[in-house]
């Protein structure tokens, strides 16, 4: 790395280089940067290189809400550069961690900026004067020749206030290390420029510039700077040429986090780090449904993918369970639908009537228990009541991409379809069923669910019932367990804990014994073992862990029946044993 | 021994391939270059290889070539050592037998280290991204769990059980199906692939890798494959490589660091990628330090 | 049929079945084997070029070589819409002209440095290179300023020209011959509004872009 002034702001683009839907190459003492605008405006400043192998991102596709890798397809969020779908393992999701390594930057005088230190604390001033409103940028000018030698030639640059070739009185001076200043006189007009070489690496520079002060129009006026700047550049080439040729800059390449250096066994993301968020907005979508904005206290929300559901600590201590809405690239704020519930448990109802616009809340990094694969040939979403909501992240996704599927959403009556906005602009994939009684929801899910092919997904969530029936109906139409997918929002089983066995943990070699009432879940905290957990009643599948021997005793409704079958994971909040001992991979 | 640019004994120490075989004729010179040192090449009038450094003037054929180098003519390609070469090449029995048909596919120049190249030609998941329509389509994206150890019987990298969707698999099929691979890396730039042939079940076309490396951050990428399509032409099954590879190569000359780094955090990998895994861990116990970043102990 | 002497790693054939695509325009490819066969050097295709280049088509008999001169025969013959090829607006035509002889002289620089690269040709790589460099910093200027003006092609006309289908292949390869495109950030946004053509066709060596951005969604969507 260069011996340099990283601490302060560098300009690496135009803000007219970060088209829609383009991927800009930008370089700053020799560290590699992909640029790119996200549809929602949002700029992202990445190292140039997929962490997966290290292929440029420059070379990637910038969908508008995400940014594709060339190689293997990877998928990276705008905004938290996180990893959202690996292709080659479509039915997992990505651990959280995998994210690209972000630098600061900061959008202002029609340019892009950012720090080489990283450090975001200290904001702009990015320039050492400031510029007026009326400035226009210059065509930017790469100069093979270092940007000290640039600067220095930038200061004999001459030119007339309206870019014609008559005289002019012009002052030049070195305003600061990367930064001249130019003002040129003539006829009662002031035109000034401001000229700043950036440092790619050792050997090149680009000059980029602005002009103020001028009152004709601009193309040609920056016609001709450009040409006075291009003489000017050649001018350093030449004497480039005659000084030894400094070695290209060699960047740095971090290491990934240790986490992600071993192997993963399948993938299971989680996070029980607290965040804090605020309530930026509060609306109703639906009879009884209530829409939750969350926004980060500060900094940005963590990666989520398309199905994933966070845990809210509310004001009154209880912990809910609920899904994101959100569409891809959508990273500013999380969007939680919430069904007050009758009786309400107290979570519903105090989200409803005592948090407000304006609150502050602790909430989990997102956890996706519930992924979606996005290589089938066909899928097919069944929403019930608020079972919409990971549906609908699940479907904007698809959508986005452009993939087959159909959303079909549930209803009391249209007043009760929540975050219907979200539905119609989905059409002609999505489809509404109002009122239907449970027989007639039973022939709607027969039609839906006929004609089953291998390439096809369904995903299903909703009311316990309705899932049921769903379930039996696409077994009785040939649906293997693989292709059928869903979340419970309750576990209604009735819950038997009067048994008593043991459990080996293969991993600490402790053998501990489960009582009555008590699930394995507590058992394992009291003894100092953390496993994670959400909903506590054999729902959400977070709490799930691998058993190596021993019959279980399933109480959840998270595992199909062929996990169920296999027998090598057990949820641990709700599932007992059947057999005297289980081993668990703990 | 003489003075080399390179001076890592694992990778001098090797047997690499130089130049196709059938496109070498008596008595012309050729040259290349092997781990930064300038080299000619020829047949001799007996049709017997002989490889030299270059001097940098014309070279000629006259018997009085400087310090000749152990050379050899094996699988299609002309082989070179700079240092003191094994006693053998790796084994690739397959060209032995008599009803394939052995050819030389295509020999490319790529800005890259040998390493990220043959981990390149282990790699599944990037065939509907970069073959798309050939060797992978979207949305048949999933890697199975395939298995991959170092061959008990000789100190390789074997990858088994090894399936993927292909649209259209070999240069004779017409449709779809999921194709099974082995992969063998038997030398440390070299690779060999197998896959269910379209033309006999019971048996395996097999498609190889031999990188020539020029430096550590350049290669000649030679392929050369044994097959038993009798339907296409030589240079109908050429051609298909060369699309292949051609789609292979801006892939990777973007990789960055060009040489393949050997640290395990240095890049992340997925099930996917059991096969690099093990290549790299492999090159790491070999002590390579040539066209790599070897592992510092963290 | 129209037949095309065609060789999938050249881009000067590139450019006749990027138009085919764009024109939607059926052919038949006969594959020449360029590398390392040397076919364009053999008897058989010297009968048909005698400057033993590729690309060449055969349209029922009517047999033309050079990339840029099958472009302008193609488009003059099969674009309903004159708009490839705009023979009815005099300075429009002369600026395509224009573009074609330096597509050339890209040709003559870029794709000589991909040569000596990836096919091992025996020339002069840093003098191709220079070469190079100096048309894409004139193209890089010529694109920005008239994405000032609005314009997006190489031509001023809203839709794009053969000059822009005859600069494309030797820009896009221009890497595999160690000539960077990092400093021509206006090439690169017009490589991607190229790839974005409707009817466009990858070649090894191209990737596709992604979609465009689409119109405005209505008010209340995502």
């Amino acid at each position: 790395m260069l011996n340099a002034p990283f601490d302060l702001w560098f300009p690496i683009a135009s803000s007219s280089d970060l088209a829609p839907r383009h991927v800009f190459h930008a370089q700053l003492f020799g560290q590699e940067y992909a640029a790119w605008r996200a549809d929602d405006g949002y700029v992202n400043l990445w190292e140039n290189r997929c962490l997966h192998r290290g292929v440029r991102l420059s070379i990637g596709i910038n969908d508008g809400a995400e940014l594709k890798c060339q190689y293997h397809g990877w998928r990276y969020a705008n905004r938290t550069a996180g990893c959202t779908y690996i292709p080659a393992h479509p039915a997992d999701a990505p651990a959280r961690t995998i994210c690209n390594n972000k630098f600061p930057v900061a959008e202002a005088h029609g340019m892009i900026w950012t720090r080489p230190d990283g450090r975001t604390d200290a904001p702009p001033p990015l320039l050492s004067e400031p510029l007026s409103d009326d400035a226009i940028v210059l065509r930017p000018l790469p100069v093979n020749a270092p940007s000290e030698l640039a600067a220095e030639v930038l200061l004999t640059y001459r030119f007339h206030p309206e870019g014609d070739n008559s005289s002019a009185a012009v002052t030049a001076s070195r305003v600061a290390p990367f930064t001249v200043s130019l003002t040129s006189e003539a006829g009662g007009h002031t035109a000034r420029l401001t000229l700043f070489v950036q440092p790619v690496d050792l050997g090149r520079t680009i000059i980029r510039g602005w002009l103020s002060g001028v009152t004709t129009p601009a193309v040609p006026l920056l016609q001709a700077h450009d040409a006075g700047l291009q003489v000017l550049r050649d001018r350093c080439e030449a004497l480039a040429r005659a000084l030894p040729r400094p070695e290209a800059t060699a960047p740095v390449y971090p290491p990934v986090p240790a986490e992600l250096a071993d192997l993963p066994a399948t993938a299971r993301s989680g996070g029980a780090a607290a965040l804090r968020v605020t309530v930026s907005r509060k609306w109703p979508v639906a009879q009884g449904v209530m829409a939750f904005e969350l926004r980060p206290l500060r900094g940005i929300l963590p990666t989520s993918q398309p199905g994933a559901h966070i845990d809210v600590t509310l004001p009154n201590g209880l912990v809910r369970q609920y899904s994101l809405v959100n569409a891809p690239g959508e990273t500013a704020h999380w969007v939680i639908g919430v069904k007050r519930e009758t009786p309400s448990g107290g979570g519903s109802a105090c989200l409803h009537d005592v948090v407000r616009e304006g609150d502050v809340l602790a909430v989990s990094a997102p956890r996706n228990n519930f992924p979606l694969r996005q290589d089938a040939s066909m899928t097919t979403f069944i929403a019930g009541g608020i079972g919409l909501t990971p549906l609908l992240a699940m479907a904007q996704t698809l959508h986005h991409r452009g993939l087959p599927f159909a959303l079909h959403a549930f209803a009391a009556s249209p007043a009760h379809l929540a975050f219907a906005d979200r539905i119609a602009a989905l059409r002609p994939h999505s489809r509404t069923h109002f009122g239907r009684t449970p027989d007639e929801t039973a022939t709607d899910l027969k039609d839906l669910l006929a004609g089953y092919a291998p390439g096809r997904h369904v995903y299903i969530c909703g009311p316990g019932p309705m899932l049921e029936t769903a379930r039996r109906i696409a077994a009785d139409l040939g649906w293997p367990d693989a292709a059928v997918h869903f979340e419970y929002f309750k576990n209604t089983t009735p819950l038997d804990l009067s048994s008593t066995f043991e459990i080996s943990l293969a991993r600490s070699a402790l053998t501990l014994t489960v009582p009555p009432g008590r699930s394995i879940l507590d058992v394992l905290r009291d003894n100092g073992v953390e496993v994670p957990s959400s909903c506590g009643q054999g729902a959400c599948g977070t709490c799930a862990v691998a058993l190596l021997e021993g019959e279980a005793l399933h109480q959840d409704v998270y595992l199909n029946a062929g996990d169920r079958r296999a027998n090598h994971t057990i949820l641990t909040c709700v599932s007992r044993a059947v057999s005297p001992c289980l081993v668990l991979d703990v | 021994m003489t003075e080399r640019r390179c001076t890592d004994p694992v990778i001098l120490n090797q047997w690499h391939p130089l130049h196709p075989a059938d496109q070498m004729e008596a008595t012309r010179v050729t040259r290349t270059i092997l781990l930064e040192e300038p080299l000619c090449h020829a047949l001799d009038a007996n049709g017997a290889p002989l490889v030299w450094p270059s001097a940098g003037s014309a070279p000629r054929l006259d018997g009085s070539q400087p310090s000749p180098l152990p050379a050899r003519l094996a699988y299609g390609f002309l082989w070179a050592c700079l240092g003191t070469p094994p006693d053998d090449l790796f084994p690739f029995p397959e060209t032995a037998e008599p009803d394939r048909r052995n050819l030389a596919t295509g020999t490319f120049g790529v800005h890259v280290s040998a390493g990220r190249a043959i981990e390149n030609f282990l790699d599944m998941g990037h065939f509907p991204f970069v073959h798309t329509g050939i060797l992978g389509e979207e949305p048949h994206t999933e890697v199975k769990e395939y298995d991959v150890e170092i061959a008990s019987t000789r100190d390789e990298v074997l990858a088994t059980r090894c399936r993927f969707y292909q649209p259209k698999a070999a240069a004779s099929s017409t449709s779809g199906a999921e194709v099974e691979y082995i992969y063998r890396v038997p030398h440390i730039n070299c690779a060999i692939l197998y896959k269910s042939s379209p033309n006999d079940l019971e048996r395996r076309d097999a498609i190889a890798l031999f990188v020539q490396p020029v430096g550590p951050e350049q290669v000649i990428a030679h392929t050369f494959m044994s097959v038993l399509d009798n339907d296409s032409s030589d240079t109908g099954i050429r051609l298909f490589q060369q699309t292949i590879f051609g789609q292979d190569k801006p892939i990777l000359e973007n990789q960055f660091p060009r040489r393949l780094p050997l640290a395990p955090r240095a890049e992340t990998p997925i099930r996917a990628d059991k096969s690099s895994i093990a290549y790299r861990r492999w090159l790491s116990s070999k002590g390579l330090t040539y066209g790599v970043i070897p592992a510092v102990a963290e | 049929m129209i037949r095309l002497y065609d060789y999938e790693l050249s881009g000067n054939c590139y450019k006749i079945r990027l138009l085919c695509g764009f024109l939607g325009l059926a052919y038949t490819s006969v594959p020449i084997e360029f590398h390392p066969g040397r076919a364009h050097k053999g008897a058989d295709f010297l009968r048909i070029n005698p400057l033993g280049q590729l690309p060449v088509i055969d349209d029922d008999g009517f047999v033309l070589r050079d990339a840029q001169a099958i472009l302008t025969y193609l488009a003059a013959r099969y674009d309903p819409a004159r708009t490839w090829y705009p023979v009815s607006d005099a300075r429009l035509l002369g600026e395509v002209g224009q573009w074609l002889a330096f597509a050339d002289s890209i040709t003559a620089t870029a794709s000589a440095a991909r040569l000596h690269d990836s096919f091992f040709h025996d020339l002069d790589v840093d003098a191709a290179r220079a070469g190079a460099h100096r048309l894409f910093r004139i193209l890089d200027a010529h694109l920005w300023f008239a994405e000032q003006e609005g314009r997006i092609w190489l031509c001023p006309a809203p839709q794009p020209t053969i000059a822009d289908i005859a600069c494309f292949p030797y820009v896009i390869l221009s890497e595999e011959g160690g000539i960077f495109l990092q400093d021509y950030p206006a090439i690169r946004r017009w490589c991607d509004r190229v790839k974005r053509i409707p009817g466009f066709v990858p070649m090894p060596g191209v990737f596709p872009a992604g979609p465009g951005l689409p119109p405005p969604l209505t008010a209340g969507s995502v």
